[in-house]
């Protein structure tokens, strides 16, 4: 006797064996896709946009890659989620965590293969994490309290994650461009006061921080260029003549006199306005509209600096930075909070001609220039960069900082090993399997280093059979050196993160055993 | 692809294989497409290079030597292909010249590099050693560069021609290259006086007479005829010229209105009004002195209507109209004046003054010149003429290159000889250096270095000359020393080219190497071709 169909026509249901290889492989694609991007002999890729225009993009961040792909299949999506999640969360190890969940499932398949329930791998998996961060938790270091030591910390770890990156042989200025961006924070982790402004031309090296903030606009015409002690009124507020929003509406008028009394009224509108505004003892005002003609007069006959169509972002960041609060009305000026800074001032980047306010009232607040010669460059610059300051502004509030170059994973592996010895029952299989996947990341930095990584990856594990080594992959060399000695650092929340996220992903992975696709909406005109 | 069942990593040997093809056919589909774009522009380097004819795919012709105007119109697809075109783009704004250099260093390093790959060496390993190279490449420069001074205006003169020499108006460099140096040293503000804003400096077109008419004018040019109804001044002595940002024609509101006309009567005292109307704005303007008037253009209404200009007329006020916005700040920095947004705020001292407004024909147009400006601006307008639309494009651009050489010579004032010398002698120190060098290094900088050749070598064969003869020479004529030694290519021989005059910015040099070798590497590093949403 047949069932009678449970789904409509065109959904599909895919059961048991046939569902967990489809999550697995789809998983597994995902995971080899991104993996030639690891470590810092990493490749790039081009995403090639199918839209209008064709748009290119070079990159060698995880996270935009996997953003960008057209992806069908359920478990290839939630570790883009991951992905996503890590880049929101600690900014960096966007790749990692999705090439590790997908090392994961890989030896998950194989015990599924030799008849181990997936949730007893679960159960296995669960332990080893426990025990791997237990293992990250001993091994880390934490030097808060000296600052010197520190600093050169952050420095270690701007320039591990740069090095897999286009900034990578200019890494050390812009290690240090990034530290001191962050440490100007002073540990808030709000990356909204560093302003990232692109322009082209120029190379990387030419790359500059600024203190204060930089308006990509233009001072009206026969206004002040230069404003000191500047009183900033930062508004979103229409400039033109307010008109009656009603459909329709119009005036009928009997003479020409009374259409020109009907343009004065208007204008004196206009003046009205105008002068609540210069009212709030302002020497600048920055609007987000357009600002006609007539009160940019008015403006630069009061000597007043406008800035007219700053964009949406630019006010936000103005506001915040300057400590104004954006108005747009501007009745009782009493109750605008205005904005301050120290001097205003039109400079030169390239060929435009942009406006610096320093000194602001939000002394964190600075402006990263970067430079390069195309905008592929500039644009994976700017993801590199902000990856790096992801990873320090987390850092400096939790300052744990581990060794870099797969050595937190073998360290983990070790222990994991240990604890599948310890461990009686099939568990044990899933544990020896954990380490396993640990111990792909170094073997996937070597490969893509174009090293032989089996014989690399032995040879760390020798030497991490010893106490206390430092031992990791030295891409440059090709060989095995101490981390500590060689200054690659990683931080500590970043490598958790991609641990206990990886783990979740690969577990839920696992346990679906059923995927319902369910028939796609119709839709009328198209298609 | 990941169907593969997965060995344990460490003996993944079968998979990385297949891997790894994949992965250098993209590569080497990527370096081939880069090339293809180099070679299309190869021939057009020189001064006796050849021009492309490109026709647009609205029917438009352009036909041009300049290789980022080339690139630009050309519309490649293939990625890498694209990485070039934006490469030329942006050495088109940080130095202005040496587009076409830029890409065929680009394309030729590629071709070396492919190489390279195919030795098995690691495309991240060549990559580096690009950089280092990059890095000694421009100290080599550095150590060649002669300083210059901005007063010394004959060899500024010198370097803009270098630049105006591979273009078509080649012949009437001795014109335009000494305009362009006294149009960028009339803009250097002395406050900043290592600082050029080329948006001071305006070039306007008219079509008519030949290249030879084209000129430097100390003040303002519009390409535009003055609008007068009859008996309306066209030539004014002793100016007081007012921008205005409104307009001299009957009022309008921003909200929308009628007028309702019952009767006859009604409809004469409307007239009388609008009369009266414009009449007393005329009066208001004619009070202040102001005798030109410079009008922006308005979407809204028109700026003049007839009636007004006929009491312009009559009151002698010249009238240009239709100014862009954009133009405002450019108008109102040259005259030293201040824009009058309202009837009410038209006052003598937002004037500006001049010693001479007038409308002369040229062509087969009118243009309407301002001379002997008070106080002026510094800013400089040059006016190109040119017997047909496409030799003043290209003119345009020809005259724009010389102006950037000039204006990076204000940023750095380095002088460096051309002629594929600096080349030659980059490569020559580079193949030195890498023998010092160890391993993957020196033999990928040793590549490189030879690389660099393919500058004097296409200038040779552009210009007909026998390019092994005479890279080889040069080679030599190097070792001995002889660092300025180059390609004169009007001769057809070797000479020290610093004697013959070629010179050219150090920026632009430097910003080739460095804006080349960044592209390539980012190519090289790439190993896949994602298609994306």
């Amino acid at each position: 006797m047949a069932v009678e169909r449970l789904f409509k026509d065109e959904a599909t249901e895919e059961k048991g064996d046939r569902a967990r290889m489809a999550s697995f492989i789809g998983a597994m694609a995902i995971a080899d896709l991104v993996k030639t991007t690891l470590g810092p002999k990493g490749m790039d890729k081009i995403l090639q946009s199918t839209g209008r225009g064709r748009n290119i993009t070079v990159t060698n961040d995880g996270a935009t890659i996997l953003k960008s792909l057209h992806i069908d299949n359920p478990a290839a999506k939630v570790l883009v989620d991951i992905s996503k999640v890590q880049d929101d969360e600690v900014g960096d190890g966007t790749t990692s965590v999705v090439v590790l969940a997908g090392e994961l499932l890989r030896e998950a398949e194989k015990l599924v293969n030799t008849k181990i329930h997936p949730m007893t791998i679960i159960a296995g998996y669960r332990m080893a994490v426990e025990c791997a961060r237990n293992a990250l938790l001993e091994n880390a270091m934490d030097n808060k309290q000296d600052s010197e030591k520190f600093r050169s910390d952050l420095m270690k770890i701007a320039m591990t994650t740069l090095s897999s990156k286009i900034l990578s042989q200019d890494k050390e200025y812009f290690a240090k461009l990034a530290v001191d961006a962050v440490l100007r924070l002073k540990g808030s982790t709000n990356l909204e006061s560093i302003q990232i402004l692109k322009k082209a031309g120029g190379s990387l090296k030419d790359s500059f921080l600024d203190e204060g903030f930089i308006l990509d606009k233009k001072i009206g015409i026969g206004q002040p260029k230069r404003i000191e002690n500047a009183k900033i009124l930062v508004a979103n507020t229409a400039m033109d003549t307010d008109k009656v929003k009603i459909f329709g509406a119009r005036v009928r008028v009997d003479s020409m006199s009374k259409v020109a009394e009907i343009e004065a009224a208007e204008k004196q509108k206009m003046r009205e306005k105008v002068q609540k505004i210069i009212a709030h003892g302002i020497n600048c005002f920055v609007n987000r509209q357009l600002i006609y003609n007539f009160p940019e007069e008015l403006f630069a006959d009061a000597g007043i600096l406008a800035i007219e169509h700053a964009d949406f972002d630019g006010i936000e960041r103005l506001g915040l930075v300057t400590g104004g609060e954006i108005a747009s009305t501007f009745d009782n000026p009493e109750s605008v909070k205005l904005g301050h800074c120290k001097l205003i001032e039109e400079i030169m980047i390239g060929e435009d001609r942009l406006i610096h306010f320093s000194g602001v009232e939000m002394g964190q607040a600075c402006t990263i220039v970067l430079r390069g010669a195309s905008a592929h460059v500039l644009d994976e610059a700017e993801r590199s960069l902000h990856d790096a300051l992801c990873v320090l502004s987390q850092t400096v509030n939790d300052s744990r900082v581990l060794l870099g170059g797969g050595w937190p994973e073998m360290i983990m592996a070790k222990e994991v090993d240990d604890l599948a010895r310890k461990t009686p029952g099939k568990k044990s299989h899933a544990i020896e399997a954990f380490s396993r996947a640990l111990q792909a990341i170094p073997t996937i930095i070597a490969d893509n280093a174009g090293l032989d990584s089996a014989e690399l990856i032995s040879q760390l594990r020798a030497e991490h059979h010893k106490e206390k080594s430092n031992a990791g992959i030295d891409v440059i060399s090709g060989g095995v050196g101490d981390m500590e000695k060689l200054g690659i650092s990683e931080s500590f929340k970043v490598k958790q993160a991609v641990l206990l996220s990886a783990t979740e992903a690969a577990e839920m992975i696992l346990r679906v055993d059923e995927i319902i696709t369910c028939a796609p909406r119709r839709r009328e005109d198209r298609m | 692809m990941a169907a593969v069942v997965s060995a344990p990593p460490s003996s993944s040997k079968t998979e990385t294989y297949t891997d790894t093809k994949r992965r250098d056919d993209v590569r080497r589909a990527n370096i081939l497409a880069a090339r293809a774009v180099a070679d299309a522009v190869r021939t057009s380097l020189g001064p006796k290079g050849m021009d492309k004819m490109i026709s647009s795919a609205s029917g438009d012709v352009i036909i041009t030597n300049d290789g980022a105007t080339i690139l630009n119109k050309m519309e490649v697809l293939q990625p890498a292909a694209k990485m070039l075109v934006d490469l030329s783009r942006s050495q088109d704004s940080a130095a202005g010249d040496g587009t076409t250099s830029v890409v065929v260093l680009a394309g030729c390093l590629l071709r070396h590099s492919l190489s390279l790959l195919s030795a098995g060496i690691h495309p991240t390993a060549v990559a580096d050693s690009l950089h280092r190279l990059s890095v000694r490449a421009v100290e080599i420069l550095h150590s060649m560069a002669v300083p210059v001074d901005l007063s010394d205006r004959e060899t500024l003169i010198k370097s803009a021609a270098t630049a105006l020499n591979s273009k078509v108006v080649s012949q009437y460099s001795s014109l335009l290259a000494p305009l362009a140096v006294d149009a960028v040293l009339t803009v250097v503000d002395p406050s900043h006086p290592d600082l050029v804003d080329l948006h001071d400096i305006k070039i306007v077109k008219k079509l008519g007479g030949t290249v030879d008419d084209t000129e430097f004018v100390k003040g303002l040019v519009f390409d535009k005829k003055a609008s007068h109804a009859a008996g309306g001044p066209t030539r004014v002595e002793n100016a007081k010229i007012a921008v205005i940002q409104f307009q001299i024609s009957p009022p309008k509101t921003d909200i929308e209105q009628s007028v309702i006309v019952s009767d006859y009567t009604q409809m004469d005292r409307i007239l009388r009004e609008e009369r009266n109307y414009i009449l007393s704005m005329v009066k208001k303007i004619k009070a202040t002195g102001c005798n030109v008037l410079l009008i922006q253009k308005s979407i809204l209404r028109d700026a003049v209507t007839d009636l007004s200009l006929h009491y312009l007329a009559k009151a002698k006020i010249l009238v240009v109209k239709d100014v862009e916005r954009d133009e405002i700040e450019f108008i109102t920095k040259t005259l030293n004046c201040l824009p009058i947004a309202n009837i009410e705020h038209f006052r003598e001292d937002k004037l500006g003054f001049a010693d001479c407004v007038e409308e002369t024909s040229v062509g087969d147009g009118k243009i309407v010149k301002i001379t002997g400006i008070k106080d002026m601006g510094r800013t400089a307008t040059v006016l190109v003429r040119g017997s047909n639309q496409l030799v003043i494009d290209e003119a345009e651009r020809s005259l724009h290159d010389a102006l950037c050489v000039v204006r990076c010579l204000v940023n750095k004032r380095f002088l460096i000889a051309g002629g594929g010398a600096p080349e030659i002698e980059m490569s020559r120190q580079l193949g030195a250096w890498a023998k010092e060098l160890q391993g993957m290094e020196s033999y990928c900088i040793k590549e490189f270095a030879e690389a660099l050749e393919v500058i004097p070598y296409t200038l040779a064969e552009n210009a007909g000359l026998n390019p092994i003869s005479i890279v080889t020479e040069l080679r030599n004529r190097h070792a001995q020393g002889e660092i300025n030694t180059g390609i004169n290519v009007r001769k057809g021989q070797i000479t020290n080219i610093l004697e013959e005059n070629v010179v050219q910015p150090l920026l632009v040099s430097t910003s080739a190497i460095t804006l080349a070798t960044e592209c390539v590497r980012m190519i090289l590093k790439i190993d896949d071709i994602v298609t994306v949403r």
